[in-house]
């Protein structure tokens, strides 16, 4: 049996995406004032850890460390429909990289099971 | 295991990692996934190699420099390590000479010995206790016996005048450092180079080009240099003449006063090829996050763009 971030090819397929998901979410009206002023190399970073996450791949994030990385955010203002433009952008890159659609649901789905500690809210 | 932090040994148990070992010696070592994405917790070897897997995913000129990402290192040899933006001890240095390159850019060249840098670099220039700045490296460790610097000199700053005042040729000063990844590493001998700088940004971009050439890069170099006003502009006999000479090079120069905006210019030249070129921005903040930015937005790749914002001095 293997894992989604096998199917999907592993730290290739996340490198293969980082970018263009980054550049997707930095045009995006909706978003992109999130990212005002960050360190685009640090900003890299994180989307790599993120995607890497969503892809089911190796990481040790807890709720807190998800909580505490978004706090600033919440404060500006993010809330469900940002993460939602996220997510859609998550599943335009995929869907641009030729990844099929149950792979993309898997993808969004893991995605998705963050949100509550990213808008540092309790679990639904 | 044996690691030294800061003068200080720390245990590594077999099988532990970096990252632990230090926060169990009560290091306060910032971290967060844990799983060698994030890169919270990079660190730099400054003796003895980190083992290849724990720079996964860093820069190539990162690389070479020995940072690595304490949560996912596991020695296999003593380190020595310190924080990312550690400067390192500083050494003594002696004043050669001081000219000026334009009305405010003065050229300061002095002699340390050991000073080992990557052209491209920068160093902290130590004129008094509370005296430091950052200053990049102009000069060729290969081809200079002296380290430049180009220093644009402020009316009221406190560095500028104690440079134009009272140092001449054969006092001392200290320097700490080198730092900084803005250097010819990791780039292709056939790549596009593209090398964008405003004023005193020109300093690492020069010394990148001198290395490039060095190496023996044979794809196109483009170096954009930009200022305020015309009078803002240097080197620049020096810079047709190179041009001149190398099929390969070219210089573009632009000044605000005849309204010409460099990071336009360059935006505008380097488009068609931008996905493959490998780029340096150097110069103030604004300039070098915005032209980032753009480049990114416009197709480059992070990873082909080097960067390092002057940040303006604080006291
Ligand atoms: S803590 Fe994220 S890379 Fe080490």
């Amino acid at each position: 049996m293997t894992t989604l971030y096998e199917r999907l090819g592993g730290e290739k397929a996340v490198d293969a995406a980082v970018e263009l998901f980054y550049r997707r979410v930095l045009a995006d009206g909706r978003i992109a004032r999130f990212f005002d002023g960050v360190d685009m190399d640090q900003q890299i970073a994180k989307q790599k850890s993120f995607l890497t996450m969503a892809f089911g791949g190796p990481n040790a994030y807890s709720g807190l460390d998800m909580r505490n990385a978004h706090k600033r955010l919440v404060e500006k203002g993010l809330n469900d429909s940002h993460v939602d433009a996220v997510i859609e952008n998550l599943n335009s890159t995929l869907r641009q990289l030729g990844v099929p659609e149950k792979e993309v649901r898997e993808v969004a789905a893991l995605a998705d099971s963050v949100r509550a500690d990213v808008l540092g809210r309790s679990a639904a | 295991m044996r690691l030294t932090y800061r003068d200080r040994p720390v245990d590594v148990a077999p099988g532990e990692t970096v990252l632990d070992a230090l926060l169990r010696a009560g290091v306060e070592a910032p971290c967060s996934c844990r799983a060698g994405q994030c890169q919270t917790c990079l660190h730099r070897a400054t003796e003895g190699v980190p083992p290849p897997e724990s720079q996964n995913g860093l820069t190539p000129a990162q690389k070479s420099l020995g940072y690595f990402l304490a949560c996912i290192c596991r020695p296999s040899e003593p380190l020595t390590i310190a924080p990312p933006d550690d400067a390192g001890a500083r050494i003594e240095a002696v004043v050669r000479a001081l000219e000026f390159l334009s009305h405010d850019v003065l050229r300061l060249r002095i002699e340390a010995e050991r000073f080992a840098y990557r052209p491209g670099q920068f160093l902290e220039l130590i004129a008094e206790e509370d005296l430091r700045r950052h200053y990049s490296l102009a000069s060729h460790p290969e081809e200079d016996p002296f380290l430049e610097l180009h220093i644009r000199l402020h009316p009221n700053g406190r560095m500028s005048r104690r440079l134009k005042a009272d140092l001449r040729p054969g006092h001392r000063v200290h320097v700490a450092g080198p730092r900084g990844t803005c250097f010819y590493e990791g780039v292709d001998k056939e790549q596009p180079l593209a090398l964008i700088g405003a004023g005193t940004g020109l300093a690492p971009l020069y010394g990148v080009l001198r290395d490039a050439l060095r190496q023996g890069h044979h794809g196109p170099i483009r170096l954009y240099h930009g200022a305020r006003e015309r009078k803002g502009l240097y080197l620049t006999e020096e810079l047709q003449a190179l041009a001149g000479m190398r099929d390969n090079v070219e210089y573009v120069s632009a000044t605000l006063d005849s309204g010409g905006d460099i990071a336009a210019l360059a935006l505008e030249r380097e488009a068609p090829r931008v996905a493959e070129t490998a780029f340096f921005l150097c110069g103030g903040e604004n300039l070098v996050k915005r032209l980032k930015r753009d480049l990114f937005m416009a197709g480059a790749s992070l990873k082909a763009i080097r960067s390092d914002a002057f940040t303006p001095a604080s006291g």
